[in-house]
């Protein structure tokens, strides 16, 4: 028997081992007896030194060639056992993927703050300000500077909430009042932010002023006592109705959809002059009329006009030098369009039924 | 105002389909908010003729007609047949044509005609009167045609009467446009066309002078700033002629008699409304009467001519015969000067009353009448005389009377109009349109504006009806509604030296809203209004709150006041859902507070933020269970949302004392950034939630804005990790229950220098027997690393050790093992 035999069934019977093995360990123990520091392969190596030199050469490279061999038969039947061991581990792993996830509890922005945070950023994106002012609020700003006449049915009890006043005739532009009412109300538009805003700040003014106003109307499905509007106010060198229209196009494109018209019609409000309401196409008809608008085809939507100038002489602002326009949406009326809310009062409540909706 | 397009077109050429002029008004400003084809309401009612008539004979006053109705009632062989009408008129023979309901027909007063039986007697329709179809007053019996009518036409097209009605919207700056002359010459603007008023004139003038029996006084020009008084004598009240009660019913006017029924329809043509007294209800004193206008006295009663008896309040008008008020001034008459059917003498008043008194006066005794809502918007009081002199002339043709010569008119101040100037540079400078000047010097021309043109610019008068154009703004306005706001070019604003976008405090709201969000809680918005008892129900006090900020005309008796905290509102929909069966209930609200001050006029408005956690963050899923949410889940929450906004010091302490009343003792604390108390969080108190029904418990907190967004840093300096390895230590320490986590924490820390980079609170475990009664045990995770080496374990169990024993000795603990 030569070495050359000795390795070469050696080879044949790492083979065999091979085949035989059926777990990783029976596989390594069996590597580790041919091929380990005291294996059989290692022994017959060892052997090497004995042979006559001329020999050497052809048998080294014989017996590289057979450990090579060997070598890879264990690996390569390594790898296959450890790869169908994956498999089968995997396979035992598998789910269900129909299961429902687990979502994070997140909480939900309430409709109509979903719908200001929109405006505010359609009108920032074009230089605007966001501006507030006081909820509670005296006769001169929601009224008197706004031009409304001093006998105008709106400032009556029957559509104006007012409070108690602590001490009548403190406040800046303290009003008489004939009929009982107090000098003192809960606004009953944001427009008196358009005032606070011109006599605390300089023209040019660019500005949006989102708030909760309130009137006496009893709480139905399209009324709520306290609901919020959007006013906004520009005043500047050179300011047109075009500006007015291009703005309000803008606006109504931003929060409806680029494929929606406007109209333009002409109105009365006492703060502006001129003034108008601007509907915008029906979105559920797109202006052939349905009972959504009420088959006209269109929607109020804006109360808009170009600021009055005694509203700005009231402000110390010269009518001659500059112009404006101003602006009011309510938002409730924007969500019940936009989401065909059938009752307001759905907004009040906290249902979380209702807020987790939206 | 109700426009008939029948009567519109008399006065000025009109489109074929009314739509299109519905369109032109809207595009113009007024407001068309229906459009009705009046002769509907003659549906089913057909001329007819009486073709038998006999006895009832069951009753002594009822007949059984048959009625030939023509086509609208075919027999079996299908040629037309009678209709049997059981009618209780007396006014007919067999043969009157007449006019009858058909079975289904709906009366103008609602009224449906069915089949059914009259004492026995099939009746299949009903033979009419000119009252129960609208068109007179007259309801002596069933109207009779003329012997010429057709048999068998439906009514509408036999009188011709089918008209189109466009119910307008006149804005209330457009006092002009509550007249059939109004919208006539608006249209003519529109349309740039002539239009024509026809105004009878008076014939002859008889008798004694008006001046010679009447005298009119004005106590107050500020009630009245004039008074037109005519008479006319030996009227004969009766019905009103056909077209005048057709006019005034399709404006909704209901017909009374020829002079009332004058008053009305020359209002709705002139815009200036007129009263008819019964001339003999101003008493007569020497052979004189007077009429005078003056305010009336607190607590005066009256009775208008609705028959209800009215409390006066001081300094409404009245028109008095110089002693008993006879009517409410520019509202309405009284019961007992009404013109009644043997009336015989008719003063015709056509005056101008105080807008805004009329304002007050109508709402304050909640009576409107077409008179007060013309007054209130401001009638021109320059047209009074002739439109005095029209109405007697209608008078003396339709009623027969003898007008008395001249009138007696009080004007103490006629009013003078100022021309304007009007600037083209201007109109182009506001509109942003090129307006041409031939189009603007028409336009106001047509609307009645005396316009002269100075150079480029214009002088212009505007006439006396019109109220609202005193300025040159004013006139702009016209002029851009009439050319079309639609035609304007859409442009942008160049907003130069102008920069928008939101303020840092605007974005951290955004932010504390996202942070609250992020953390689970859904966003509420409850009511600014709360009741007086809404803070001391669930056991909070105003201390702090100010004073209520209290409603003089509150609604319901829940909101009477402003609210003072988020949290009764936020609980009230805790309350909400947990009675609409959801259990789990997350809320959140940013919302304003209103706290009264004793000497002010305005209340302290106090932005607040506050949360409401109750039940389970979510509902028990297949893979998770979800825990009670309790104070240390709101705690975390505050946390969480100080912690990303970065406020400096937080600190939580203890809250007790009455202020804190309505949250759980022992479960409950301010929420503090150094010595500043930001807000409260804890769990609410049972007695609390008790009074609310709430059965859950329910953790809470409010914090107040300003002062949180204060104590926010914003954003800090980045901060190295070090990249050396660090060695965890556990450390149980078993110390006395008063001993807090924020004392050991704070220890724990101090002692463990700079090498101590963490200190995780893992375990709080309390055992009697193995712990000690009294005793708890808190067990730590603590993290040593530097920043600049590899600790070796040597250093380590000498920094621990050290920490060890200066923490035991601090909190007079020891170390469990």
């Amino acid at each position: 028997m030569s070495l050359i035999d000795d390795l070469e069934q050696l080879e044949a019977q790492a083979r065999e081992l091979v085949s035989e093995a059926s777990t990783e360990e029976g596989l390594e123990a069996a590597r580790v007896a041919l091929l380990g520091r005291k294996g059989e392969l290692t022994g017959l190596m060892r052997m090497m030194g004995k042979l006559a030199p001329e020999e050497r050469p052809l048998v080294g490279r014989r017996a590289n060639e057979i450990r090579a061999a060997v070598e890879s038969l264990f690996n390569s039947r390594m790898e296959a056992m450890r790869r169908e061991a994956q498999e089968r581990r995997l396979a035992a792993e598998a789910i269900d993927i129909t299961l429902p996830g687990t979502r994070p509890a997140i909480g939900h922005q309430h409709l109509i703050s979903q719908i200001i945070e929109e405006i505010e950023d359609v009108f920032c994106g074009i230089g605007y300000t966001v501006e507030s002012g006081p909820q509670v609020e005296s006769s001169y700003y929601n009224f008197t500077a706004l031009n409304a006449p001093t006998d105008h049915p709106s400032r009556s009890a029957r559509d104006t909430f007012y409070v108690v006043d602590n001490a009548p005739g403190s406040v800046s532009h303290p009003e008489e009042h004939a009929h009982g009412e107090s000098d003192i109300l809960l606004r009953t538009q944001t427009s008196g932010v358009q005032i606070h805003t011109m006599e605390t700040q300089e023209p040019p003014i660019y500005m949006i002023a989102p708030g909760r106003v309130f009137r006496p109307d009893t709480a139905d499905a399209s009324h709520l006592p306290q609901f919020n509007q959007v006013e906004g106010l520009v005043v500047d060198r050179g300011i047109t109705f075009g500006d007015l229209k291009g703005t309000l196009d803008h606006f109504v494109r931003a929060m409806f959809g680029e494929d929606r018209r406007t109209r333009y019609r002409p109105h009365f409000f006492p703060f502006t002059e001129p003034s108008c309401e601007i509907d915008v196409s029906c979105g559920v008809c797109h202006g052939e009329g349905c009972s959504f608008c009420k088959h006209s085809g269109w929607i109020e939507i804006l109360g808009a006009g170009m600021v009055d100038p005694n509203v700005l002489m009231n402000c110390g602002i010269d009518p001659e030098e500059f112009s404006g326009f101003a602006f009011g949406a309510g938002v409730e009326r924007i969500a019940a369009l936009r989401y065909d809310l059938p009752d307001l009062r759905t907004l009040m409540t906290g249902d979380m039924r209702f807020l987790a909706q939206f | 105002m109700r426009v008939s397009y029948e009567w519109l077109k008399t006065m000025v050429e009109l489109p074929e389909d009314p739509a299109e002029l519905v369109r032109e008004f809207v595009r113009t400003g007024t407001e068309v908010e229906a459009v009705e084809t009046v002769g509907e309401g003659f549906d089913r009612i057909v001329t007819a003729q009486v073709v038998g008539k006999v006895a009832h004979p069951d009753s002594d006053h009822l007949w059984v007609c048959q009625v030939d109705v023509g086509r609208f009632n075919l027999g079996e062989d299908g040629e037309p047949a009678p209709l049997q009408i059981v009618c209780g008129a007396q006014n007919f023979s067999e043969g009157d044509h007449i006019v009858t309901a058909l079975v289904g027909a709906v009366l103008p007063g609602g009224m449906e005609i069915k089949k059914g039986k009259l004492r026995g007697q099939v009746s299949a329709g009903m033979n009419c009167s000119e009252r129960e179809l609208g068109l007179s007053g007259d309801h002596a019996g069933i109207w009779i045609l003329p012997e010429d009518a057709p048999v068998g036409m439906p009514l509408a097209e036999y009188l011709g009467t089918s008209d189109t009605v466009l119910d307008c919207e006149i804005t209330p700056n457009r006092p002009d446009c509550l007249s059939m002359t109004g919208i006539a010459r608006e249209v003519g603007a529109i349309y740039d066309r002539d239009f024509h008023v026809d105004l009878p004139a008076i014939k002859v003038e008889v008798g004694a002078p008006v001046a010679d029996e009447l005298s009119v006084s004005i106590d107050d020009p500020a009630l009245c700033s004039r008074y037109v008084a005519r008479i006319v004598r030996g009227v004969k009240v009766g019905p009103s002629p056909d077209w005048l009660v057709k006019r005034l019913a399709a404006l909704n006017i209901r017909p009374h008699n020829n002079i009332v029924d004058i008053t009305n329809y020359v209002m709705m043509l002139t815009g200036q409304p007129l009263h008819a007294f019964d001339l003999s209800s101003f008493a007569a004193r020497d052979g004189r009467r007077q009429v005078t206008v003056r305010a009336a006295g607190e607590g005066e009663r009256f009775t208008t001519l609705d028959g209800v008896e009215r409390e006066l309040a001081a300094g409404m008008a009245l028109i008095t015969d110089g002693e008993r008020p006879v009517a409410l001034a520019g509202v309405m008459g009284g019961m007992d000067s009404e013109i009644e059917d043997d009336t015989v003498d008719v003063l015709v008043e056509s005056a101008c009353f105080n807008a805004g008194r009329t304002s007050h006066t109508s709402r304050d005794l909640t009576l409107i009448s077409d008179a007060s809502i013309r007054f209130e918007r401001q009638v021109d009081e320059t047209g009074c005389a002739d439109v005095a002199d029209v109405a007697c002339a209608l008078i003396e043709e339709l009623a027969g009377g003898a007008v008395a010569p001249g009138r007696v008119d009080v004007y103490p101040a006629p009013r003078e109009i100022e021309p304007l100037t009007l600037r083209l540079a201007r109109v182009h400078a506001l509109t942003g349109a090129e307006i041409d000047p031939a189009f603007i010097e028409r336009a106001l021309t047509r609307l009645g504006c005396a316009v002269e043109r100075a150079g480029e610019d214009f002088r212009v008068t505007p006439p006396s009806f019109r109220p609202d154009l005193p300025r040159e703004i004013d006139l702009i306005e016209e002029i851009l509604r009439l050319w079309g706001m639609g035609r304007v070019e859409a442009t942008l604003p160049a907003a130069r030296n102008h920069v928008g976008g939101l303020t840092l405090e605007q974005r951290q709201l955004r932010r504390i809203g996202r942070i609250l969000r992020a953390s689970g809680l859904n966003e509420a918005t409850s009511f600014s209004f709360a009741a007086p008892g809404d803070l001391a129900r669930i056991g909070m006090t105003d201390e702090g709150r100010g004073t209520p900020v209290t409603l003089m005309n509150p609604l319901v008796a829940e909101q009477t006041e402003m609210r003072r905290s988020l949290l009764p509102g936020l609980l009230a929909s805790v309350a909400y859902n947990e009675a609409h069966g959801t259990s789990n209930v997350l809320l959140y609200e940013v919302g304003t507070l209103f706290y009264g001050r004793e000497r002010a006029s305005l209340p302290k408005e106090v932005r607040s933020v506050a949360g409401v956690l109750s039940g389970a963050a979510a509902e028990d899923t297949w893979n998770h269970k979800h825990g009670a949410l309790r104070f240390f889940e709101a705690k975390g929450v505050v946390e969480e949302l100080l912690g990303q906004l970065r406020v400096a010091k937080v600190r939580f302490r203890v809250a007790e004392g009455d202020g804190y009343a309505f949250l759980q003792p022992g479960r409950a604390a301010e929420v503090l950034s150094g010595g500043t108390v930001l807000g409260w969080v804890g769990e609410v108190h049972p007695s609390a939630l008790a009074e609310l029904d709430i059965d859950m418990p329910v953790a809470a907190f409010e914090l107040n804005v300003e002062q949180l967004l204060r104590a926010a840093r914003g954003q800090e300096r980045y901060q190295g990790f070090s990249s050396f390895p660090s060695v965890d230590v556990d450390l149980a320490i078993v110390v006395d229950e008063s001993v807090t986590y924020q004392d050991l924490v704070q220890r724990i820390q101090s002692a463990g220098g700079k090498l101590l980079a963490g200190a995780r609170l893992f375990d709080v475990y309390r055992d009697p027997v193995r712990v000690g009664v009294g005793k708890k045990s808190m067990a730590f995770s603590l993290t040593y690393q530097a920043e600049d080496r590899t600790l070796t374990s040597e250093e380590v169990e000498r920094v621990h050790d050290k920490l060890v024993t200066k923490v035991c000795r601090a909190v007079k603990g020891e170390v469990r093992s």
